[in-house]
């Protein structure tokens, strides 16, 4: 495989996740794009061999230190991140119910988790990333990482058991 | 460890074994703890479950990408980079082109001109002066064209097509280019837009037939389509078919979409995008297990021609009227299913599948990589947690025998055939087969061979970038099948559970279609789309001869464009014939019958075929009076001739097709009908002529200069 073209399929696999990440992160879409801009940009200077083996956590940690890194510029403390609300990607008024009922619901409570917890479950269920990588991505220790995916998923069920009871008694 | 009654929600681990995050050593720990206590296993599958509905509800999240020129700067970076001295490496000379805001930057790209280029055959002299260039390291080729290609003009492309550039090409045709500064880039990597180094860069060698794997843009395959044309009534007055419910081709062109790329012609095709749609024929009556329904008003894109419509109509079969099924599962594992859009994909379709099914079913799962194996026998959907858990054990790598995984699935279905019931394998992959019998050809026959023992078949295609969308479209047909592409978790419910009964239950088979054309009111006609499906007027009456199933309440729909007589033909003209006398008319030619459609079919599991007749009178509507559900289906064809190129396009452009969708939504169950429309706006901007006509009204032509 070319350079080149570890290059664009870096681009194709990672693209739209990296944004996603970044703008979770920055809370705006042209500064998201910006800053996985620069993560790419980076990725072409190193030399392959380097970041091929771990490439996807390579690009996160990047990524998100840029992302922090442009927060701090402008003198923002934290980012700013709303999930909530975006669950819904189709027209299909059956499918938005059912939605409503699984996917929107889980994805509000993510949302109103603490930071930490929701970007580590976020790393974890939404990037595939197992522990390891998500400390090194985080610089948090494994531990660490494990015990705030622990509190979120345990929150989170709490969240959800009392409607889920609601509805089975209605 | 010690699991504890009360507080062990308070103990991380358990979160971590659930998870498989655990080291073996304490794994194996916490494992026979669980053993022993029933509030822990309950636990481990509580958190599972939420971790499940958490990755589902995250991975239906849309993602923004970055924006076209931003990509551009990265590759052309990467280019520069290489040729560049380590030391100056620091150096980005994109950054100024990212500033465009997107919906300027995106339009500077693609702007000016375009063509469609092939990467096979060889390149001669066009007239437009074609320079090559290679890029950065070697494997990478761009092809740039010099000023004189910079003026959008239709004739320099209707040439390039003219010479086989364009258009009909042999395999993935690739297109996609920009133009920046006068420096046409025609990017046969794969992106919606060329890398764009404007820099000088050395010329070298013209690209070569045998141009390796590593010059392409990716390797998805496509056969080629040769549109039909127009035919004659006097030297073709039967035109016959066989139907196609595919709806592949649909879901693959709204992912190229989705990513901001045109398809390549060659994955449009038009029958697949009428028939992904939904419409409200009338239902059969009687005996039938399908109706005909067919409509007649004047073509949108050529009000002087007329436009047919032939809807089929299946019957609905209740789920509860459902017979019991004997299925069996065929799953791509090898390496190339391993990403996020393909074997978790497969997986949850099949679990949407198998919620489904009930204790009258069964389902076997075979899966195959280097070797092929069965992973669960024949188990009835009763035993629904042994299905699931089988089928969440799967994980993708290795090679791909594809022909020893047919074998052993179709033997797998003939053992536990049902008699009267539904004998289907559903082969799920992404159509890569490379190794065993891995010559198109050989599957092909080997699944004509198969489909004999009375299993149908559905391949649902899978994944992107190594799309094998000729062999599965062939797969399919041959093997008395049906064939979707699943993009989505979206895709795969409506696929697997609004339309189960049409993916799974065949109502009749081998349906053919053949229409007589009356000489007197018609002299000539087109039949849009159904390229690979064309049969020969005498395999009409010809049993042995295969086509098309059609499933419970499917949907299939037709279109021809005819030209009347009295209106100057698009025919190209031959001799007027010596020996015989085709204006004498027979005897029906004076009824004022435009057509007559004429149907057969058999029963799933017979050998003789029923025939229908249905004659058209043509009342002589115009296009406005027509139903909605004629109205949207022009418009879906409309957008598939401009998304080929097609030269039968008329005045069709994707805002005209826009309107004429927009207004014919109808009750729109499901939204498909809406996404179509978004689908047609993003056309349109991706579209390199329709794109110039914006890009002037809105003043941005002389943009780039001033960048």
């Amino acid at each position: 495989m070319s350079e080149t073209r570890f290059i664009r399929e870096a681009l194709g696999r990672h693209e739209r996740e990296l944004v996603a990440y970044a703008l979770r992160l920055t809370g705006d879409l042209d500064r998201a794009r910006d800053v996985v801009q620069d993560t790419f940009l980076e990725l072409c200077e190193r030399p392959r061999a380097e970041v091929e083996p771990k490439l996807a956590a390579w690009l996160f940690t990047v990524c998100r230190n840029r992302a922090l890194d442009a927060l701090e510029k402008e003198g923002r403390m934290g980012p700013i991140t709303d999930d909530r609300g975006t669950g819904s990607t189709g027209t299909d008024p059956a499918r938005r119910l059912e939605e409503e009922d699984t996917s929107a619901r889980i994805l509000h409570e993510l949302g109103e988790l603490p930071e930490r917890e929701r970007e580590v479950l976020r790393l974890k269920f939404h990037n595939g990333f197992a522990y390891r990588e998500i400390a090194d991505i985080t610089g948090l220790s494994v531990a660490n990482v494990g015990y705030l995916m622990h509190c979120g998923l345990k929150t989170l069920r709490s969240r959800l058991a009392p409607l889920r009871r609601m509805e089975v008694g209605s | 460890m010690k699991i504890p009654q009360d507080g062990r929600q308070e103990d991380p681990r358990l979160t971590t074994y659930a998870l498989g995050e655990l080291e073996a050593v304490e794994a194996a720990v916490v494992e026979a703890e669980l053993a022993a206590s029933e509030d822990g296993a309950r636990e481990v599958a509580a958190i599972r479950a939420v971790a499940r509905e958490l990755e589902e509800a995250l991975a239906e999240t849309p993602a923004e990408g970055l924006s076209t020129a931003q990509k551009m700067a990265i590759l052309g970076n990467d280019q520069e980079q290489r040729r560049r001295d380590p030391a100056q490496s620091s150096r980005r000379p994109w950054r100024g082109v990212m500033k465009v805001s997107s919906l300027a930057a995106a339009l500077t790209i693609t702007t000016l001109s375009a063509m469609w280029v092939t990467e096979s055959g060889p390149f001669r002299d066009t007239g437009v002066s074609p320079f090559m260039y290679e890029v950065g390291g070697g494997s990478s080729w761009s092809w740039f064209a010099s000023e004189e290609t910079r003026s959008p003009d239709p004739s320099v492309r209707e040439e390039l097509q003219g010479l086989g550039y364009l258009g009909d090409s042999e395999s993935s045709s690739l297109r996609a280019l920009g133009y920046m500064d006068g420096v046409s880039v025609i990017d046969l990597n794969g992106f919606g837009a060329g890398t764009g180094s404007a820099d000088p860069l050395a010329p070298v060698r013209q690209p070569t037939p045998g141009l390796g794997e590593e010059g392409r843009p990716d390797t998805e395959a496509y056969d080629s389509i040769r549109e039909n044309e127009f035919r004659s009534v006097a030297q073709h007055p039967l035109s016959t078919f066989s139907i196609d419910v595919d709806t592949a081709s649909y879901a693959n062109v709204r992912r190229f979409l989705s990513e901001d790329r045109l398809p390549p012609a060659d994955a449009v095709r038009i029958e697949e995008l009428l028939n992904y749609f939904r419409y409200d024929y009338r239902p059969p009556t009687g005996g039938d297990p399908f109706s005909i329904d067919v409509e007649v008003a004047s073509a949108p894109w050529k009000p002087e021609h007329r436009l047919v419509r032939i809807g089929l109509q299946g019957m609905e079969i209740p789920v509860a009227d459902r017979r019991p099924s004997n299925l069996v599962f065929l799953l791509d594992v090898s390496g190339s299913m391993d990403s996020p859009m393909k074997l978790p994909l497969v997986k949850k379709g099949m679990r949407l599948l198998i919620d489904q099914l009930d204790g009258r079913d069964n389902v076997a799962i075979v899966v195959y990589a280097g070797a092929a194996g069965m992973v669960l026998p024949s188990t009835t959907c009763a035993n629904r947690p042994a299905i699931l858990g089988a089928l969440e054990l799967l994980s993708a790598g290795g090679s791909t025998n594809g022909g020893q995984g047919i074998q052993l699935a179709y033997r797998t279905a003939r053992a536990g055939f049902i008699e009267g019931g539904i004998n289907r394998v559903i082969l799920c992959t992404d159509g890569d087969f490379n190794v065993g019998t891995s010559s198109e050809g050989e599957l092909v026959r080997m699944i004509e061979e198969e489909a004999r023992s009375g299993v149908f078949l559905s391949v649902l295609g899978f994944g992107s970038g190594n799309l094998k969308d000729s062999t599965m479209e062939k797969l399919a047909d041959r093997g008395n099948g049906n064939y979707a592409y699943v993009d989505s978790l979206r895709e795969a419910r409506k696929v697997l559970v609004e339309e189960m009964g049409g993916t799974l239950i065949t109502i009749a088979k081998d349906v053919k279609v053949q229409v007589e054309f009356n000489p007197a009111e018609v002299s000539s006609y087109r039949l849009i789309g159904y390229e690979n499906r064309l049969l020969a007027a005498e395999d009409f009456n010809d049993d042995e001869v295969d086509a098309g199933e059609i499933g419970a309440g499917h949907s299939v729909t037709a279109l021809y464009e005819v030209v009347p007589t009295g209106v100057a033909s698009e025919v190209r003209d031959v001799d007027p014939l010596k020996y015989q006398d085709p204006s004498r008319a027979g005897a029906a030619s004076g009824s004022g019958e435009l057509l007559t459609v004429k149907l057969r079919y058999k029963e799933p599991d017979g050998d003789t075929s029923r025939l229908i007749e249905m004659p058209l009178v043509d009342a002589g509507i115009g296009f406005d009076a027509a139903s909605d559900d004629f109205r949207f289906a022009a418009g879906v064809a409309g957008f598939g001739m401009l998304l080929r190129g097609s030269k039968h396009a008329g005045g069709a452009t994707m805002r005209e097709v826009h309107r004429w969708a927009r207004e014919a939504i109808g009750p729109d169950s499901g939204g498909y009908r809406i996404e179509f429309l978004e689908l047609v706006s993003r056309s349109s901007r991706l579209m390199p002529d329709e794109l110039r006509d914006e890009f002037e009204a809105l003043g941005y032509l002389d943009l780039e200069n001033e960048e």
